[in-house]
C-alpha cells in the first residue's frame, strides 16, 4: 500500500454514529477539560465559556449531520487547524519563553480550538474517539499547573466521563449491548487497579527542564525597607521582630525568622501550611543565618544588604569561600500564606526567578525580597547542593578555624564555657578530625538528651546551653543545634546557626512537598575547608533520598487504615458480606422442585464426568447417567421420567410429592459421590 | 485465545504512557503524572479486558437445520452470555454480533455458507470481545457441538447420460399409455385421442363431462449408480456433484436410484429414494480407499 492510499485509507469517514450517548460522554469530558484549564489559569474565562457553547453547538451539528456531513466543514475544519497552529508558532516566536505558562497558555488556546473546530465534524465513533483522547490532552494541560488536591474536582468528573464515554463505544460497537453494573464496576476497579499499580511504580516526575522555572509575585507588596527582613507577622508592611512571650503571633508561630532568634522563646507552631515545594531533591530550605551568640540568643551580624539587578532570572554572588560545584537541584516555591521575605532555597544557590526587578543577598547566603511574599506568589531557585561523603569531610581539614570565610565570628564566643568545653573535649577525645567530632558531638547529644517542645522557660540571666546540657536535658531543635554549635566553637571549630523549613508531607499525587509551620527548624551548620559550609542536624534525620510517591502513598494508606475504628469498620463490612453470601446464595436458587432436581442430577453426572448436552432431555440424561450406576435398580431414570410427567402433566404436582423427588434426587447424587469415585466414564463422542 | 492485532494497542499504550512521562517530567507535574497513570490503566483494561471477558463468554446452539447444499446459506440460531462478535469459521460465514443487548433476547441467527460438501457433527465459529471499552478485539474459536449432524450436500453438476425409456424410441405416439398399463392414479378430461375403455363413467357422470382415467406410468427402470470419489478433493467434489445431478434427473424421471458410496464406515449401497437421501449420501462420501477397509 503506498502512503498515498494508506492516507486515503485514513482519511475515509466511517459509518454514522448514531449513539447520543456516547456523542455526550465524549463532549461533556472535553467540557470538564476546557473548565479545567480555565480554573489553573491557563485559559480566560471568556475564552473558556466560548468555547464551551461552540464544542456543544459543533456536537450537535456534527450529531445533525453525521449522515452526510456537509463537504465545506471538513475544509473549514482543516482550514482552522492550520491557522491556529500557523497561530500558536507565532506567539511562541514573539516573545522570550521564561517559565512554563509562557508555552501552556497558547498550547492550551491550541488545544481547546482545535477541539471547538474538530466537534464540528464529529460524524463517525473514530472521531469521538479523537475527541474522548483530546479530553485527556487538555487535562494533562491542566494538572500541568496544578499543585494542590482541589484538581480532583475535575479529575474525578473527567474520569468517571471518559469511562462512561468508553462504555458507551463498546455499546456502540457492538450493537447495543447490555453492559451489566457487575461488568462496569469490573471495569471501573480494573481501571483503578492499573492505574494504582503505574503510580506505585513509577518514580516521580522531578523538574529536569528549565522550561518550567515559574515566578509569581502573589498577593504581597513591597516591603517598608528594602532589604530588610520584614513579614514574619504575615503583614508584609511590618518588618520582623524578635520573638516576645506575649508578641504578635508569626506564620505559623515560629520566631526564628528575623534578626535575632531568642532561643529561651518557643512559638506555638501550628498545622498552616506555609508552601509547597516541587524540587528534584529533598533539602532544608535554608532562611538565614545567624553568626553571634550572646548565651541565650542567636545575631544575625551579616545583613543582606547586597543588591542583585537585572530581573529574573537573578545570578547571585557565590559566598567567599564556597565551592560552587555539586549536583543540581531546582525548587520551585509555591507560596500558600504569608510569609517572611526570606527567599528560602536548598543550599548554594546560584540562580533566582523571581518576580521582581532586584533581590538582596548577604555574604552567608541570605536572599531577601524587596516584596511581601503573600499567598499565590512563586519563585524558582537553582541550587548547586555538594554532598561530600564521609571520608572526604574527614581528609577536608582538623578544624582550623580562621579558614572560615569573613570574620572570626564563627569560633566566638560570649565567654569560656569551661564545662561545655570540658565536656566537648572528653567527648571528642578520640576523633582526629572535623567530621569524627561532629559526629561524636552529635552522638553523645542523641544518647543524653531527649526531644520535647514543652520545656519550662528559661530562668532569667541563665544561659541555654550550660541549661540544656547541665540541667534539664531536655529541649527542642534550638537548644539541640545550639548547644552543638557551642560545643563545635569550644573547640575551635567554624560553626553558625541555621533556621528554615524541612520538607516533611509529601504528596505523591501532586509531586509536592507541603510545607507547614511545624515544618520550620533551626540546624547547624559547619565549615569544612574546600567544601564550604556543610549541614548537621543533630534533632532529627534528614531524609537522603528521593521519596518515591509508591512508598509515601502506601505509608499514608497504612496511617489512614491504622486510624479506622476496626470494630464497627469491621462489624459494618461483616455485615455487608453476609448480605452479599446470602444474595447469591438466594439468587442461585433453583426457581423451581424440577430444576432442583435437574441440577442435583446435572451435579451427579459432572461428578463422574459426564456432562449433560444442550440436546439432551432429562430422561436421555437419566438413562446415560444409570448407565454408570449399572446394577442399581433405583436410578436416576424411574425419576426423570416421574419428573418429567409431573411437569409435562396436567395436573398440579402436590408439594409433598415434590418434596419427595428433590429429596430423591439428592440421595442419589449423594450415592453417586462414592461410586463416581470409583468409576468414571469419559463424556460422549 | 489471541487478540486481533496484539502488536498495535501495546505499541500505543506504552508510547502513550511514554509521552505522559515525558510531559510529567517538563512540567514537573506530579498531577500530570496521575492522569497519565489513569490514561494508561484505561488502556491497559481496555486492551487486556476483553480477554477476561471472553473467557468468560459461552456460545450455545439454539437450533441448527439437518440439511443444507454447498454455497447455499443456512442459518443457526446461536445464544451467547454476553453480546459477542460472531464469525462462523467451519463452515464459514458472515460474522455478526450476536448476544443480549437492552430489549433483545440473547438468541440471533448466524448465516453459514457452506463452499463443499461435507458432514458436520459441530460448528467452529471465532467469537470476538472489545468489552468493555470498544478498543481492542480479542477472538478465540469456539467448537459448538450440533444436535444432529449437518450435512452438507453437493452442488448441483451436469448430470450423466441416462438410459432411454421406451417411449423415447418411439417417438409421440409412445406417449399414449396402454389402458392396462399401472394402477389407476387419478381421472381427467377427455382428450382427442383417448381411448374409450379408459373413460370413467361415475365421474363423468359427476362431473358432467367426459373424464378418463389416468394411468401410473410404467417403471422407467433404475439405474445403479457407482460413485467413486477421487482423492484430490477439488475432483472429488466435481466427482460428487455430477452423481448428485444425475440421481436427481434420474428420480426425476421416475427411476429407481441405487447409490454405491464409499463412507468413513465402509461401502454403502442403497437405494435413493429422494433428492435429500441422495444430497447427504453424497455428503458422507469419502474417496475410495479412505475407509476402514482401505
Amino acid at each position: 500500500m503506498s502512503l498515498i492510499e494508506a492516507i486515503k485509507r485514513a482519511n475515509q469517514p466511517g459509518p454514522p454514529e448514531d449513539s447520543i450517548r456516547l456523542r455526550a460522554a465524549a463532549a461533556s469530558a472535553v467540557l470538564v477539560g476546557v473548565a479545567a484549564c480555565s480554573a489553573e489559569y491557563e485559559l480566560a474565562r471568556s475564552t473558556a465559556l466560548l468555547a464551551a457553547a461552540l464544542i456543544i453547538a459543533g456536537m450537535v451539528f456534527s450529531y445533525v449531520t453525521r449522515a452526510r456531513p456537509p463537504g465545506y466543514i471538513k475544509l473549514l475544519a482543516a482550514v482552522g487547524a492550520v491557522s491556529l497552529l500557523v497561530w500558536f508558532v507565532h506567539a511562541l516566536s514573539g516573545g522570550a519563553i521564561t517559565d512554563i505558562t509562557t508555552v501552556e497558555n497558547p498550547l492550551t488556546i491550541l488545544f481547546v480550538g482545535i477541539q471547538v473546530v474538530h466537534s464540528f465534524h464529529v460524524p463517525s465513533r473514530r472521531d469521538l474517539v479523537f475527541t474522548i483522547a483530546g479530553a485527556a490532552g487538555l487535562m494533562a494541560l491542566a494538572a500541568a499547573q496544578s499543585i494542590d488536591m482541589t484538581f480532583v474536582v475535575y479529575a474525578v468528573p473527567w474520569l468517571v466521563l471518559t469511562l462512561w464515554a468508553l462504555v458507551e463505544l463498546w455499546r456502540s460497537t457492538s450493537g447495543g449491548a447490555r453492559v451489566s453494573t457487575r461488568a462496569t464496576v469490573g471495569a471501573v476497579g480494573g481501571v483503578c487497579a492499573a492505574t494504582l499499580v503505574v503510580f506505585l511504580l513509577l518514580p516521580a516526575p522531578s523538574v529536569a527542564v528549565r522550561i518550567d522555572f515559574v515566578s509569581r509575585p502573589g498577593s504581597g507588596g513591597p516591603v517598608p525597607v528594602p532589604g530588610a527582613l520584614a513579614g514574619d507577622s504575615g503583614r508584609v508592611s511590618q518588618l520582623a521582630r524578635p520573638g516576645t512571650p506575649a508578641g504578635p503571633s508569626r506564620v505559623g508561630g515560629y520566631l526564628g525568622f528575623a534578626k535575632r532568634l531568642d532561643t529561651a522563646l518557643r512559638g506555638s507552631l501550628g498545622d498552616t501550611l506555609v508552601m509547597r515545594v516541587r524540587a528534584q531533591l529533598p533539602s532544608y530550605w535554608i532562611g538565614e543565618t545567624f553568626d553571634r551568640w550572646d548565651g541565650q540568643n542567636w545575631i544575625s551580624t551579616l545583613p543582606a544588604t547586597h543588591p542583585v539587578r537585572g530581573g529574573s532570572p537573578f545570578f547571585l554572588p557565590l559566598p567567599p569561600g564556597d565551592i560552587p560545584e555539586g549536583q543540581p537541584n531546582l525548587q520551585t516555591f509555591y507560596i500558600a500564606s504569608s510569609s517572611p521575605d526570606l527567599v528560602f532555597h536548598a543550599d548554594r544557590a546560584q540562580e533566582v526567578w523571581f518576580p521582581a526587578n532586584s533581590l538582596f543577598t548577604g555574604v552567608d547566603g541570605t536572599i531577601v525580597s524587596p516584596i511581601g511574599l503573600g499567598s499565590g506568589a512563586v519563585y524558582t531557585v537553582q541550587s548547586y547542593v555538594d554532598n561530600p561523603t564521609p571520608a572526604e569531610l574527614r581528609l577536608a581539614g582538623g578544624g582550623g578555624g580562621d579558614t572560615a570565610p569573613g570574620r572570626h565570628g564563627y569560633t566566638a564566643l560570649p565567654y569560656a564555657y569551661p564545662r561545655v568545653a570540658a565536656l566537648a573535649a572528653s567527648v571528642t577525645a578520640g576523633a582526629t578530625n572535623t567530621y569524627d567530632k561532629v559526629q561524636a558531638l552529635i552522638n553523645w547529644i542523641g544518647s543524653h538528651t531527649r526531644y520535647s517542645t514543652d520545656i519550662p522557660p528559661l530562668p532569667a540571666g541563665a544561659d541555654t546551653v550550660n541549661e540544656f546540657l547541665f540541667g534539664t536535658r531536655v529541649g527542642f531543635c534550638e537548644q539541640i543545634s545550639t548547644s552543638l554549635a557551642v560545643m563545635l566553637r569550644t573547640l575551635g571549630i567554624p560553626a553558625r546557626e541555621a533556621v528554615g523549613y524541612v520538607p516533611d508531607s509529601y504528596n505523591p499525587v501532586t509531586d509536592l512537598y507541603e510545607v507547614r509551620a511545624k515544618d520550620a527548624h533551626s540546624w547547624v551548620q559547619v565549615w569544612f575547608p574546600g567544601y564550604g559550609w556543610q549541614s548537621f542536624d543533630p534533632t532529627a534525620a534528614v531524609p537522603q533520598a528521593n521519596p518515591s510517591p509508591g512508598g509515601t502513598a502506601l505509608k499514608d494508606v497504612g496511617h489512614a487504615l491504622g486510624r479506622i475504628p476496626a470494630v464497627p469498620v469491621g462489624v459494618g463490612a461483616g455485615a455487608m458480606a453476609g448480605v452479599a453470601v446470602l444474595t447469591r446464595w438466594r439468587r442461585s436458587r433453583p426457581p423451581t422442585w424440577a430444576e432442583a432436581v435437574a441440577r442435583e442430577m446435572d451435579r451427579a453426572g459432572r461428578r463422574c464426568g459426564r456432562v449433560r448436552k444442550p440436546s439432551e432431555t432429562l430422561v436421555e440424561y437419566a438413562r446415560a447417567l444409570d448407565e454408570v450406576r449399572a446394577g442399581n435398580d433405583e436410578g436416576w431414570r424411574p425419576l426423570a421420567v416421574r419428573v418429567s410427567g409431573a411437569v409435562y402433566g396436567p395436573a398440579d404436582v402436590p408439594l409433598r410429592a415434590q418434596n419427595e423427588m428433590v429429596l430423591a434426587a439428592r440421595q442419589l447424587r449423594a450415592s453417586s459421590r462414592a461410586f463416581g469415585h470409583s468409576k468414571h466414564i469419559g463424556p460422549p463422542g | 485465545m489471541r487478540p486481533a492485532r496484539p502488536l498495535t494497542p501495546f505499541l500505543v499504550s506504552v508510547l502513550v504512557l511514554l509521552v505522559w512521562w515525558a510531559v510529567a517530567h517538563n512540567s514537573g507535574s506530579g498531577w500530570v503524572q496521575a492522569i497519565g497513570d489513569v490514561v494508561f490503566g484505561m488502556l491497559v483494561i481496555g486492551t487486556l479486558g476483553p480477554a477476561v471477558a471472553l473467557v468468560r463468554v459461552r456460545v450455545e446452539l439454539v437450533h441448527a437445520p439437518a440439511d443444507t447444499t454447498a454455497d447455499m446459506p443456512v442459518t443457526v440460531r446461536l445464544s451467547t452470555s454476553t453480546r459477542a462478535r460472531v464469525c462462523p469459521l467451519e463452515p464459514a460465514g458472515p460474522a455478526v454480533m450476536i448476544g443480549p443487548r437492552t430489549g433483545n433476547t440473547a438468541d440471533e441467527d448466524v448465516t453459514l455458507i457452506p463452499d463443499r460438501r461435507g458432514v458436520h457433527e459441530h460448528i467452529v465459529v471465532e467469537v470476538a470481545t472489545a468489552a468493555p471499552f470498544g478498543l481492542q478485539w480479542w477472538a478465540r474459536r469456539v467448537a459448538i457441538p450440533l444436535a444432529a449432524p449437518l450435512h452438507i450436500a453437493p452442488r448441483m453438476g451436469e448430470p450423466g447420460a441416462l438410459p432411454r425409456l421406451p417411449d423415447e424410441q418411439t417417438g409421440h405416439d409412445g406417449a399414449v399409455l396402454a389402458a392396462h398399463a399401472g394402477e389407476t392414479r387419478g381421472v381427467r378430461d377427455y382428450r382427442a385421442g383417448d381411448r374409450r375403455r379408459r373413460v370413467h363413467w361415475p365421474a363423468t357422470a359427476h362431473a358432467g363431462r367426459l373424464m378418463v382415467r389416468e394411468m401410473e406410468a410404467p417403471p422407467a427402470g433404475s439405474l445403479r449408480l457407482q460413485v467413486s470419489l477421487p482423492h484430490d478433493s477439488e475432483a472429488a467434489e466435481r466427482a460428487a456433484e455430477n452423481a448428485l445431478a444425475t440421481a436427481v434427473a434420474a428420480l426425476d424421471r421416475g427411476m429407481r436410484v441405487e447409490m454405491s458410496t464409499d463412507e468413513a464406515a465402509g461401502p454403502v449401497t442403497e437405494a435413493v429414494g429422494d433428492r435429500r437421501t441422495a444430497g447427504r449420501r453424497l455428503a458422507r462420501a469419502v474417496a475410495a480407499g479412505d475407509g476402514p477397509h482401505a
